[in-house]
Order: C-alpha cells, then sequence, then structure tokens
C-alpha cells in the first residue's frame, strides 16, 4: 500500500490569548481527498483553529504537521489554499482586476525575476474557468457581488494548485442562492480533482451527507463523529448548549 | 524651454526631479493602498534631523538625511510589527519628535539659515552634482529593489495575511518598503522639500486610483502623472522664482482635481 501522509496533523494543540482559554487539547487529522468541515458557535474558536493550521498564530502547546513536515520547517505553502473569513469584503476603489487577484495564486511559485510563464497563464486560466469568472477578468474586484468576489478568491488559492483548500465562513456577505452553488462547487473541486476541502460554517444546514468528517469546536472542545451521529438533536443540543432543532435545506 | 534647459543648475533638478518622481510615484502606490500615506510625511521630518546634523557638524546634508530617515524607518516599523502599535500613533510621535529634535539641532547650530529654508521647500538651484551621484546610487538600488519585488508588494498591499500563507516572506518585505521609501524622501528633500515630498509620493496613487484600473495600469498612470507634475512644477520654478517643491505639489493637486472631476460618480 502505498504511504499517503495526513495533510494536516494536530496532536494535543492548546492555544491561550491573554488569561483567555480559546482551544484546548486539540487533535484533528486530515487526509488526501477528504471533505471536511468545521462547525460550532461563534466565538468557539473555529477561526482561531484554521489561523494555527496556517502558522497565523503559534499553539501555546502541541504539534502541528503540513504534511508530514512539521509546520516551522513547513516551506510548500503552495500546496495550502487558504481563503479568509473576510476575503469577500474588498474596499471597493482598490485598484485590482479580477485576473491580477488570480495571479497571486502564482506569485510563491514564480520567484523573483519571475516574469509569467506558460505554466502560469495556463493555471490562471483554467482556475478563472473553473470558477467561471473568466468573462469578469477585466472588472475590478471590487465591483462585484460578494458571491463573485468568493469565488474569485478560490480562484485565487486554485491558481496555485493546491491539494487542500481551507475556506474560513464562505458565507459572510453572500446570498443564500450563491451560497448553495458554491457549496455545489466545493463539492466538485473535491470530487473532480481530488482536493481535500476543509470549510468552515454556521449554518448546519449545508453540509453534505457524504461528508467524511466534520468537527465541532467550541472553545475547549472538539469532536470528531460522523455527520448522522452529530446532528441528531441531542448532540446538537450537548453541543451548542440549548436545545436546538436541526432543519434540513433538501439542497 | 530649450533656453531653460540650457542651465546646468535645471538640467540638474530635472534629471533629479524625473528620478525622484518615478520612484516616488511607484513606492507611493504601495503605502497609499496599505494605509500608510503618513509614512512619508514623518520621514520627510526625521529627514530634516538628518540635515541639521549635516548643517551642525560639516557632514554632507543629503548623506544624513538617508541615515537618520533609514533608521527611525526600521523604528517604526520594529514598533508597528513586534509591538503591535497603532501605525498612526506611531508616525505621530515620529513626525513632531523628529521635527522638535530638528529645530534644537538647527537653535544650537546659531541660526535658521537660507540653506534650510530650500532643504523645507525645495530648491532647483540647489542640486550639486555630487547630490546627483548619490540619487543615482541609491535610486537604482531602490528601483532594482522596487521592481524585483513588484509582485510580492502587491501581494501584501491586497492581503497580508493570505500573503504570508502563500509562503511570502512578509516581515522582511515590509522593511525593504520602508526602507526604499525612507531612502526615496531623503533623496527628494533637494527638489521638493521635507515639508512637501509627501504629496508627491501619495497624490499620484490616489489621483490614479480615481480612474478604476487594475494595479499594474494604475501604477503606469501614477508614475505619468508624477512625471509630468515635476516637469511643470520644475518650469513654473524657473520662469516664477518659486520654491520647486511647492510648484510641484501645485501641479499635483491640479492633477487630483482634475482626476476628480473626470471620474465624479
Amino acid at each position: 500500500m502505498k504511504f499517503s501522509p495526513s495533510l494536516f496533523d494536530v496532536r494535543d494543540v492548546n492555544f491561550t490569548r491573554g488569561d483567555n482559554e480559546i482551544l484546548k487539547s486539540v487533535n484533528l487529522t486530515i487526509l488526501k481527498g477528504e471533505y471536511c468541515a468545521i462547525i460550532g458557535p461563534n466565538g468557539g474558536g473555529k477561526t482561531t483553529l484554521i489561523r494555527l493550521l496556517m502558522g497565523l498564530e503559534k499553539p501555546t502547546s502541541g504539534t502541528i504537521k503540513l504534511f508530514g513536515t512539521d509546520q516551522s520547517k513547513f516551506r510548500e505553502w503552495h500546496r495550502i489554499g487558504y481563503v479568509p473569513q473576510r476575503s469577500a469584503l474588498v474596499d471597493a476603489t482598490f485598484p485590482a482586476t479580477v485576473r491580477e487577484v488570480v495571479a497571486m495564486g502564482r506569485y510563491a511559485r514564480r520567484g523573483i525575476f519571475g516574469f509569467e510563464s506558460l505554466e502560469d497563464i495556463g493555471a490562471i486560466e483554467e482556475s478563472m474557468e473553473q470558477m467561471g469568472v473568466s468573462d469578469l477578468r477585466d472588472r475590478l474586484i471590487g465591483h462585484l457581488s460578494g458571491g463573485q468576489r468568493q469565488r474569485v478568491m478560490i480562484a485565487r488559492a486554485l491558481a496555485s494548485h493546491p491539494q487542500v483548500l481551507i475556506v474560513d465562513e464562505p458565507n459572510t456577505g453572500v446570498d443564500v442562492e450563491s451560497q448553495h452553488r458554491f457549496y455545489e462547487l466545493l463539492r466538485v473541486l473535491n470530487k473532480s480533482k481530488g482536493i481535500a476541502i476543509l470549510f468552515i460554517t454556521h449554518d448546519v444546514g449545508v453540509i453534505a451527507e457524504d461528508i467524511s468528517k466534520l468537527f465541532f469546536v467550541n472553545q475547549t472542545l472538539l469532536l470528531s463523529q460522523t455527520p448522522q451521529e452529530m446532528l441528531r438533536c441531542d448532540s446538537m443540543s450537548r453541543l451548542y448548549g440549548t436545545p436546538a432543532h436541526v432543519v434540513s435545506h433538501n439542497h | 524651454m530649450v533656453e531653460m534647459l540650457s542651465y546646468p543648475f535645471m538640467q540638474r533638478a530635472f534629471i533629479a526631479g524625473l528620478m525622484i518622481a518615478l520612484l516616488a510615484a511607484m513606492s507611493g502606490s504601495f503605502i497609499v493602498l496599505r494605509r500608510y500615506s503618513l509614512l512619508s510625511e514623518t520621514l520627510a521630518h526625521v529627514s530634516l534631523v538628518g540635515v541639521s546634523v549635516g548643517i551642525l557638524f560639516g557632514l554632507s546634508p543629503l548623506w544624513m538625511a538617508v541615515v537618520a530617515s533609514l533608521i527611525a524607518s526600521w523604528l517604526i516599523e520594529y514598533l508597528r510589527s513586534v509591538h503591535g502599535m497603532y501605525s498612526d500613533s506611531v508616525l505621530a510621535i515620529f513626525l513632531s519628535g523628529s521635527l522638535a529634535l530638528a529645530i534644537v539641532i538647527v537653535s544650537l547650530s546659531g541660526s535658521f539659515n537660507a540653506s534650510l529654508f530650500s532643504y523645507l521647500f525645495g530648491s532647483i538651484l540647489s542640486v550639486s552634482n555630487d547630490d546627483l551621484m548619490i540619487m543615482g546610487f541609491f535610486g537604482s538600488l531602490s528601483m532594482a529593489l522596487l521592481i524585483l519585488f513588484f509582485k510580492e508588494l502587491y501581494f501584501i498591499a491586497f492581503d497580508e495575511e493570505v500573503a504570508r500563507t502563500s509562503g511570502i516572506r512578509v516581515p522582511l518585505l515590509n522593511f525593504m518598503l520602508v526602507s526604499i521609501i525612507a531612502v526615496i524622501i531623503a533623496l527628494s528633500i533637494r527638489v521638493v522639500g521635507t515639508l512637501l515630498i509627501g504629496a508627491l509620493m501619495v497624490i499620484p496613487p490616489v489621483a490614479a486610483i480615481r480612474f478604476g484600473m487594475g494595479f499594474f495600469s494604475t501604477t503606469l498612470l501614477s508614475i505619468a502623472i508624477a512625471l509630468v507634475c515635476v516637469v511643470a512644477g520644475l518650469s513654473l520654478s524657473f520662469f516664477f522664482s518659486l520654491p520647486s517643491g511647492a510648484a510641484i505639489v501645485l501641479c499635483l493637486l491640479v492633477a487630483f482635481i482634475f482626476a476628480l472631476v473626470v471620474n465624479r460618480r
């Protein structure tokens, strides 16, 4: 059997800010091609967990390995596509066309003196095509709708040909119809390209039944269960601390 | 025009002015987009400390301005990035602090003299061959670095965190950018003057952004605006005996108003 290291391997990670314990004893593994979601209440530490994975915060204790390499020694960041929460909120006048934003996804691969190679151009065109933003290439990013911007940001992340895509709260500033199309796109990327996906949401309804792993993050607690188990009302009530009902959106 | 360019001092002023316009407009885009416009103003005041030290001890004011501005830029970036202080507060402290220091040093040297006036508002008569050599050296170095790291600096201006997670060495490039800006500002004080250089760095990008284009086109337009305004300003300065810095900034203001009117929404 071919050895396949986990993409993310988080062991006993704790994170405190001042006296606040934000995350406690977090363990998490994501394997190649998995389709995973993180849910949990606001302020529960979902975004902090993602920031720890991306090296934007340092854990107080514990270890994080990316592609089998200790995070501090990891250099191949182009293998991870990251779309932060606020990415759909861009200053309306920022001078950046859609094409320029997507091209940023290739910068780390180009190095200094790096002019766009044919490979770069191909990757940029392909990812714009995939996300359906090719027609918007010359438009300013700030002039697009929330949903369109979100797709441009994903296209930028895809341009570096990542093996895993992390998307934080894709719904921020995006209408319901775009949200549904967006999750379908994530699923297609996962199925057709084999890209592992990890997304944060607080909308339980968008979680597909065939999800590989569902993580629940609430401050000091992290559970990894099957979705069916997690979505049972008693589990949700226990995790959110209040009586909860899961409403199916059937999409 | 031909008559104006027949004077060696005007030739030197034009060479220096065009070089500064190119550098200021190019680097200015990055600080404007990062909401860091006051950095140029602050470093210009810090350069004045260097100039006054130069005047007091009989050293090259331009060299001293480069040194003072560089040291201050590193301190500002250190306080901002490592100590997490608010950028605008750090800049405010350095701006008034350095001006106070410069005034004390100049007072120690005896008097506010005419040469200091030229450093405040710029003078086309003041650019020497030595100045041009210093500007040529530091200017080419700064330009080379700006071109080499143009795309990385753009990515950082767009989204610093995502740039970092893409493997771009953000802290190093931030230090490099403030160093380049420090050098450009120190070099500019002969032609534009310390009190006015901020405008040359900030107005061309702000005016260019109004036209709603992508970053590459915006930068090219910004450079064009800076070059045209410097040529116009230096010419006005020659024909009407005005301080060159003030004449250039007035031209920039006209360009800015034009950009506003043309692109009103």
